[in-house]
């Protein structure tokens, strides 16, 4: 059917589906709702059996919190945000936003919509220093690739390395993120005064100074709230498991990818058990907080899944440089061939999977802030009184 | 030790190799106090030289021995050494290098640090317009100004409205590279580059560079003003500090990419010259990528805030200061691993341009439904057709950017809807008007009908003709005062406003002095009857007192109603008495002598003609008079 050119080019009005080009009247089709409502629950507890692993599982399958799984969650939201858009949108008459309980339960959307998007920058950011990481952790292979083995490629591996394992673990407090990039060969030369400044590369965050992802998502996860079984609850419930969706997803991105101050990062979501289509996401919610808080107590750079077993091997590998001397013994070299094979092989992950992640949190920063917009434009025209313009 | 080998021979040379070999464990700075001391590069020429040489005889060791494969060769200590050598080599080096950046990297200076497109004189107007706004004023302030100007215009409209005139944020585009480390340093950053990537270093080499000079573009972010705000903070600050930092961040992208960030591209370019492109780009995007997201997500933010009308002229502003910004970021991040900047760059300008439309179209909405009862007093020009119209004046400064961006026709009331809160408007007539100028009428229809229904609100009808006639012939003034309105607009929907005007006045005479007049007319005076001369004394005393009272009656309301255009009040002043002078004095000159031979005349004839006329004279002047209306002299 032709679209009417109006002045919302490029809105909801442009991807009508067929099938639900009829206008629902006020009063309307009960059941039609429900039906709707039915389907979008069991949609979204669908995408969420996707991305559970079970425990013994293939080597086809992504890790949890690996870059492909974070991958695959994005996609998750992004199918379960255009599902939710249609339920509120289209087929009905535009003024129920400003009805109750919408005319609370939306503004906070908006609200929650808003802090998405600054967690989506600060991820972005973030992943710059799993790259940083991932630079470093490729001088190592570099070096230990070399053969035969030699004092200098371990001389030049240990430096990295060292490197390396500061990056991660040093702590992602406010302000600058100091970590010495390079550690000198010498101590600090005195005199000049620039010396200072640049002895440490500071890993500054490029968010707002007082910025804290922690502090976003708690804040994210106020008026949370299940609505209750008894009520009427027409789009409440969407609206809720929307939330609680984007909650989530928000939440496990900051768990993943450093990001500016993430002490005190909640592990636990007031999801009640009993709603079925939850049900794979609260465990998901279990795994990931339990992990956190074994991290937190260490103070890591985040459970990126291969973050995880760099580390691993950036400790191993650190223990055999400190230790080795030429020309090393078979056993112990093999094994590091291994390690080295498997430090290569993350650093690939990254290379192929960290630019392709940036640009999938972009589209969702895209997706949420159409969706915002055009909730906006609902509510202005939805005959509420506008703002006075004098 | 051997002879040193004819070149070309696969053999090293074991006398340069050993004295290399010295040089660089000389410099081992995990080996000896003096090493860690002193830098290589900040001494003696002849020295750099050496240690240079010294390298590239390593360098130049290590190729050739791989060529050879004798199984004792590999065996040997210096397989073993030479990398062991090459690595101390490469540390020094880095380390040299790292020094060098560092003493060479400040904040870009200050006076640098002007816009490269300041020269230009429109700009500077508007700069200085910028800054006599203070804080806290925006539109508003833009709005005051264009009244303030038409207030001190002469009378009548001057046909330069552009006292205030919008300068344009499309300068021509200028790069300006400078440079950011001296040419000597250059060179030795070059030769120790050159030597660390031949020596398989490359990773640590960019390492370096990039965390130096990024650390160098944020301190130079930090001279310009350019802050670190979330979405959240900017959605919660009022507008008036968005407009400044709106301005400043304008002012400060554009010295970031055509000076810091250009000049930062040529500095990688000269130091990685010759040892290809993707090394040089690698080293640049490691300087400037997060900085340079950090710049944009500004932008960003606005783009995607909240719309209110009065955010339109800002937003433009954005707009056009980034479009024109956009070839150079082009230019400048013309790598494939810049792609995201260029993209996000394009998304925000899309963006505001989608915001421009959707301000406009809020505008309308907030125009159509601004819901003030209270009526002005005196009929006078309401604030709301003083702000409109004020608001199109500013649009039709930014036509130019304006024309591209709204691309449709107004969406509400194209049609006969029927619907009664909106007005219709017929578009088939306009076919060949833009889609600006269509919306420029559409407000202008819109802001009639509400101020129509606002004059429904005024006890007497005549006031709300009045109010109706004053408040079109504002819109009329203005869109005749300013060129490009009066374009847009078209002559053929000012002549129906004009017609508009006319009606109002006519039904303002209408409303207000036909029940005056029908006091003065002949019909039943007359009677007929023997014992009169024709004329019934006491219906005519009684004409006369009534026109007394209600002649009294206007004069005392209608002085305090208000025309504040002088050539309106004049124009007025004369239609009306065109009409009552002539009805009155031809009225007096039958009747009074009717009068004049009954009892107490003055009580009837209680005005002269030129009383009337001097009386006429008090109207629609805004303010009480006193009610003695005769004349001092008589």
């Amino acid at each position: 059917m032709p679209l009417p050119a109006n002045e919302y080019q490029g809105s909801f009005l442009g991807r009508i589906s067929i099938r639900r080009n009829q206008v629902i009247s006020m009063d309307g089709n009960h059941e039609q709702e429900m039906e709707d409502l039915e389907l979008f629950q069991k949609h979204v507890a669908d995408r969420f059996v996707d991305l559970v692993s079970p425990a013994e599982d293939t080597a086809s399958a992504e890790p949890l919190l690996s870059i492909a799984w974070l991958r695959r969650l994005l996609d998750t939201f992004l199918c379960c945000e255009s599902q939710f858009k249609a339920l509120l949108i289209m087929g009905r008459d535009p003024s129920h936003v400003v009805k109750p309980p919408l005319d609370r339960l939306i503004p906070e959307l908006l609200e929650r919509s808003v802090k998405s998007l600054d967690i989506c920058n600060a991820v972005c950011n973030g992943i710059e220093s799993v790259r940083h990481c991932q630079k470093l952790a490729e001088i190592v292979v570099s070096a230990l690739e070399q053969r035969p083995m030699g004092d200098g490629q371990v001389k030049r591996a240990k430096k990295a390395l060292s490197a390396l394992v500061l990056a991660m673990a040093a702590d992602d407090k406010e302000g600058n993120h100091k970590t010495p990039e390079r550690t000198w060969s010498f101590g600090r030369r005195v005199g000049n005064k620039d010396r200072g400044e640049g002895n440490f590369r500071s890993l500054s965050w490029a968010v707002a100074k007082n910025w804290s992802a922690s502090k976003q998502i708690q804040a994210m996860t106020n008026n949370l709230v299940a609505p209750r079984g008894g009520e009427p609850t027409g789009l409440a419930l969407p609206v809720y498991i929307m939330s609680a969706v984007m909650v989530f997803v928000m939440w496990a991105l900051v768990a993943a990818i450093p990001c500016q101050e993430r002490t005190g990062l909640a592990t636990h979501f007031p999801v009640p058990r009993q709603l079925g289509w939850a049900q794979n996401m609260i465990g998901l919610q279990e795994k990931i907080g339990e992990e956190w808080k074994k991290k937190e107590k260490k103070g890591s750079a985040g459970l990126l899944e291969e973050m995880q077993r760099m580390e691993k091997l950036g400790q191993s590998l650190i223990d055999f440089t400190e230790s080795f001397s030429f020309p090393g013994e078979a056993e112990k070299l093999e094994e590091v061939a291994m390690q080295v094979g498997e430090l290569a092989d993350i650093c690939q992950k990254m290379e192929v999977g960290l630019m392709p992640l940036q640009q999938q949190i972009r589209e969702v920063f895209h997706r949420v802030v159409r969706s915002r917009t055009e909730v906006l434009e609902i509510l202005e025209h939805s005959g509420k009184v506008p703002s006075p313009i004098m | 030790m051997e002879q040193p080998p004819e070149s070309g021979s696969g053999r090293w040379s074991g006398l340069e190799f050993e004295a290399a070999r010295k040089i660089i464990l000389r410099w081992d700075s995990t080996a000896s106090e003096e090493a860690r001391e002193k830098m290589i590069f900040d001494g003696d020429r002849d020295e750099v030289n050496r240690y240079l040489q010294a390298v590239d005889e390593i360098q130049r060791s290590m190729s050739t021995a791989s060529i050879s494969s004798t199984a004792e060769d590999q065996e040997s200590n210096n397989m073993v050494n030479n990398p062991a050598t090459i690595q101390i080599a490469m540390a020094r080096l880095e380390d040299e290098f790292r020094n060098i950046l560092l003493i060479h990297t400040s904040p870009i200076e200050a006076d640098s640090l002007t816009d490269p497109s300041s020269s230009s004189s429109r700009l500077s107007t508007d700069e200085s317009l910028d800054e006599s706004l203070s804080l806290g004023e925006g539109l508003d302030a833009r709005v005051k100004q264009h009244q303030e100007d038409e207030e001190q215009q002469p009378e009548g409209i001057s046909a330069d409205s552009s006292s205030f005139s919008h300068s344009s944020y499309r300068s021509t585009s200028s790069i300006r590279e400078i440079d950011l480390i001296p040419e000597e340093a250059i060179n030795d950053l070059q030769c120790i580059a050159k030597r660390m990537i031949s020596g398989g270093f490359l990773r640590e080499c960019i390492q370096v560079y990039g965390s130096v000079r990024k650390s160098a573009v944020d301190a130079s972010f930090r001279r310009l003003g350019i802050e670190k705000l979330s979405i959240g903070d900017i959605q919660r600050l009022e507008w008036d500090a968005l407009e400044t930092k709106i301005r400043r961040w304008i002012r400060a992208a554009r010295i970031c990419v055509r000076i810091l960030f250009a000049s930062e591209k040529k500095l990688c370019e000269q130091i990685f010259a010759g040892v290809g492109t993707a090394i040089d780009d690698a080293c640049f995007m490691e300087t400037i990528k997060a900085p340079a997201i950090q710049l944009f997500n500004f932008a960003e933010a606005i783009s995607i805030s909240r719309r209110s009308p009065e955010k339109l002229f800002k937003i433009l502003d954005l707009h056009d200061a980034l479009m024109d910004l956009l070839p150079d970021i082009e230019a400048v991040f013309d790598s494939k691993s810049s792609d995201s900047i260029r993209v996000q760059a394009a998304e925000i300008l899309s963006r505001l341009a989608e915001a421009v439309r959707g301000i406009l179209s809020e505008f309308e909405n907030a125009v159509l439904r601004e819901p003030s009862r209270v009526p002005v007093p005196g009929g006078t020009i309401h604030p709301l057709t003083r702000y409109v119209m004020n608001y199109i004046s500013l649009i039709s400064d930014y036509k130019q950017t304006l024309i591209e961006l709204i691309m449709s026709k107004p969406s509400t009331g194209s049609r006969n809807s029927g619907d009664p809160t909106t007005p219709d408007m017929d578009f088939a007539e306009l076919e060949e008007k833009t889609p600006l100028a269509l919306h420029l009428i559409w407000i202008i229809v819109i802001l009639q009908f509400n101020l129509d229904g606002k004059s429904k609100h005024y006890k007497d009808a005549s006031i709300s003709h009045l109010f109706m006639m004053n408040n079109v012939h504002y819109i009329v003034q203005k869109v005749k005062g300013s060129p490009e309105l009066r374009e847009m607009i078209g002559d053929d929907y000012l002549k129906k406003l004009t017609g508009k005007l006319r009606q109002a006045a006519t039904s303002y005479q209408r409303a207000t002095w036909v029940n005056v007049l029908h006091c003065l007319r002949d019909e039943g005076l007359h009677v007929s009857g023997s014992f009169s001369s024709g004329v019934s004394k006491s219906a005519l005393r009684e004409r006369f007192k009534t026109f007394n009272a209600m002649f009294e009656e206007v004069h005392r309301t209608q002085a305090t109603w208000l025309v504040p255009d002088p050539q309106l009040r004049e124009e007025l002043r004369i239609s009306i008495s065109e009409k009552l002078i002539p009805a009155y004095r031809s009225f007096l000159g039958r009747f009074r002598s009717h009068i004049e031979s009954g009892k107490h005349p003055e009580n009837y004839i209680k005005y002269s003609v030129e009383d009337l006329e001097d009386a006429v004279l008090d109207f629609f002047e805004g303010y009480p008079v006193s009610q003695n209306l005769r004349r001092r002299s008589h």
